[in-house]
């Protein structure tokens, strides 16, 4: 899985490429990590690209989300696939997590 | 392929012969129980069990690209199966490590997940097995037996809530996949797993040795 990180303002996007599983979590977390020590308090996490998500994907979203909260961050999502979407479904993270259609919809509400 | 079985005649020598001839099945069993199932039960009525019944049972086996290993359900203990020839072609998981952190993921997720209406916690008896048979004896079902599908049961007498139980039969798989992982990826899960135990299980004639690993 590949992280292309973009600065919009005091927004931080993360647009994550291929499938999040247990073979590179590791990955997402170092990066998320990052942003939470250099102080960034909000990020969206573009989706579109972002193909499968397991368990161990899951996870480092939801440790992240407990972390923003904690310092009463915004850490968004947006342009869930298919797939995607329905494992946020059956998860029940659609109920934790601010999850919007469109990158627009989410800066709009990040600014 | 699962093999039925079913006889009327007790010393039925196709029978015999059918037996003789069972390939083994190698591959991982474990079984996921849900913790306090009975209790909500007395508790609450089935529109709030049953929900998180579901709800908990589709986390599990969606999440992880389970639903073809689902073997059988008993109650509130679900037993999957995945034979060592299907390792390779799931999605989320190629080996026994990778089996291990989706578990634990699954696990961690749903012990810090926000609140306790939508899931109920569980935990998990695993084991590598290689005496095992992949045999039905009701038409049109899917089952394993064998000495190693008995002992993985007798783990779950090792479980509690939020707590993975390994034989070290699995543990040395898992142990030699994570040489193979490059730089620290979940390398800090598998620190995480205790010293070997050894215990003597009803029926087992030998030990067993086993792990343990807390969510």
């Amino acid at each position: 899985m590949e992280i292309n990180e973009i600065t919009d303002g005091d927004v931080r996007i993360l647009e994550l490429n291929g499938r999040l599983d247990s073979a590179n979590y590791v990955v997402l977390e170092n990066k998320m990590q990052e942003l939470v020590t250099a102080g960034v308090k909000n990020t969206l996490i573009n989706c579109k690209n972002l193909d499968y998500i397991s368990s161990s994907g899951l996870r480092i979203f939801l440790i992240y989300l407990k972390k923003y909260n904690s310092f009463d961050g915004k850490l968004y999502l947006c342009c869930l696939q298919e797939m995607v979407d329905e494992i946020f479904k059956i998860s029940n993270f659609k109920s934790i997590f601010r999850i919007f259609d469109t990158k627009q919809e989410a800066l709009k509400e990040l600014k | 392929m699962t093999h039925y079985l079913h006889y009327k005649d007790p010393n039925s020598p196709e029978m015999i012969g059918r037996l003789k001839e069972l390939p083994k099945c190698p591959g991982v069993c474990f079984f996921i129980d849900l913790i306090n199932s009975t209790n909500i039960k007395y508790k609450t009525e089935v529109v709030d069990w049953g929900r998180k019944l579901n709800n908990t049972f589709n986390f599990i086996s969606f999440l992880n690209d389970f639903p073809d290993n689902v073997v059988k359900g008993i109650g509130d203990e679900i037993m999957l199966y995945i034979p060592d020839e299907e390792l390779g072609k799931k999605s989320v998981y190629k080996d026994y490590f990778s089996i291990l952190l989706e578990l634990y993921a699954t696990l961690d997720n749903i012990k810090n997940f926000p609140g306790d209406d939508d899931f109920l916690k569980c935990k998990v008896g695993i084991h590598y097995c290689t005496d095992v048979y992949n045999i039905s004896f009701f038409q049109d079902a899917h089952d394993y037996y064998g000495r190693d599908i008995d002992l993985t049961a007798r783990l779950m007498s090792k479980t509690v809530e939020n707590r993975i139980v390994m034989s070290e039969k699995f543990y040395q798989k898992v142990k030699h996949d994570v040489s193979q992982y490059p730089d620290d990826q979940g390398k800090h899960v598998f620190e995480m797993i205790s010293e070997k135990y050894i215990e003597d299980f009803k029926g087992v004639p030998k030990s067993t040795e086993f792990r343990v690993i807390n969510v």
